[in-house]
């Protein structure tokens, strides 16, 4: 059970790696350019939970109806943050 | 005592990361930690027998081999990525076990923190 | 709860240093104890010469408000410092020159440890 940071699109091989390898007890946050997997369908490549953060998503362009997972504020993600003691970033 | 997984997945000629994943590692000791590195992707190639990056004027991985042994540090490496960029001689220095990508799930949930460089 | 950060790509280049700073912000409104660890690259941020067009973010600046506030303790990696000439009086006041002792402790002592790749 851990809280995974994806911060590259789906070109990135190491966040491929973090995805394809989590488990349903991991939570996956997507910033930065890690948005850029909800495009591809992420629930497609990994088990976990994931969540967007919703700053990152929408300055590139997307809205909110883009998006198949939550997008959460950096006050959420503080949250995901406090339920996980371990990290996969 | 937390257990830390140090990842390079960049090449270890041409970018600083292997190098950094080790030095990293090694540094932890002095504290309750307990570190190890995983050489993914392209960083797999630091263990072939051949890399020498040390050819181009680059910091040579062979300085990592000394804390290794004297450590104990454990290197994971994954079976796919040296059949991928053909690594045929390993280096015995760097003592790594050979993981099969369907481990590495198994593997990376057994630390506290994984830190991809 | 003790949080830890760590930044290994260069400020202005890539966005790293814009999520530290917003993830720390939230996390002190919540009370929690923010460190941030400056390794490789990263530490370019934390150069109080740094010259941003008007329109943009400075992110030194800010780094410095949020130190002088409270918010957050600074360590920066001493080795990656001496690779990009960044000179003690160089850097923002309130920021510590460290090194991998420094974040092996963090490591050990922190509750949550958040890393942004390079």
């Amino acid at each position: 059970m851990a809280l995974i940071i994806v911060k590259y699109g789906p070109n990135n091989p190491a966040e491929r790696i973090k995805l394809e390898s989590a488990t349903e007890n991991d939570d996956v946050i997507l910033l930065q350019n890690g948005v850029y997997w909800i495009l591809q369908n992420v629930k497609e490549h990994t088990k976990a939970n994931v969540y967007a953060l919703k700053d990152d998503f929408l300055a590139r362009g997307y809205d909110e109806s883009n998006s198949n997972v939550p997008l959460i504020s950096y006050a959420q993600l503080i949250e995901l943050i406090e339920k996980h003691p371990k990290s996969i970033g | 005592m937390k257990k830390l997984l140090f990842v390079a997945y960049q090449s270890p000629v041409g970018s600083i990361w292997v190098n950094e994943a080790f030095r990293t590692a090694f540094g932890m000791y002095g504290e309750d930690l307990e570190p190890a590195v995983l050489l993914l992707d392209e960083a797999c190639v630091a263990v072939s027998k051949n890399t020498k990056p040390e050819l181009l004027g680059l910091l040579p991985l062979s300085i990592c081999h000394r804390y290794i042994k004297n450590y104990g540090t454990p290197v994971y490496v994954v079976k796919e990525d040296l059949e991928k960029f053909r690594v045929k001689e390993i280096d015995e220095n760097f003592g790594a076990n050979v993981v099969n990508k369907d481990q590495l799930s198994e593997l990376l949930q057994q630390f506290d923190h994984v830190i991809f460089m | 709860m003790k949080i830890t950060i760590q930044v290994m790509v260069p400020p202005y280049t890539y966005e790293d240093l814009d999520t530290a700073l917003k993830i720390a912000e939230a996390a002190v409104e919540k009370g929690h104890e923010v460190n941030l660890f400056l390794f490789a690259d990263s530490v370019l941020c934390i150069n109080k010469n740094i010259k941003p067009l008007r329109i943009d973010r400075n992110i030194p600046n800010k780094i410095k408000e949020m130190i002088s506030a409270g918010k957050i303790k600074v360590d920066i990696c001493g080795i990656c410092m001496d690779y990009r000439g960044i000179t003690t009086d160089m850097i923002v006041d309130g920021a510590k020159p460290s090194g991998l002792p420094e974040l092996a402790q963090l490591l050990a002592t922190s509750d949550r440890f958040i890393n942004l790749m390079a």
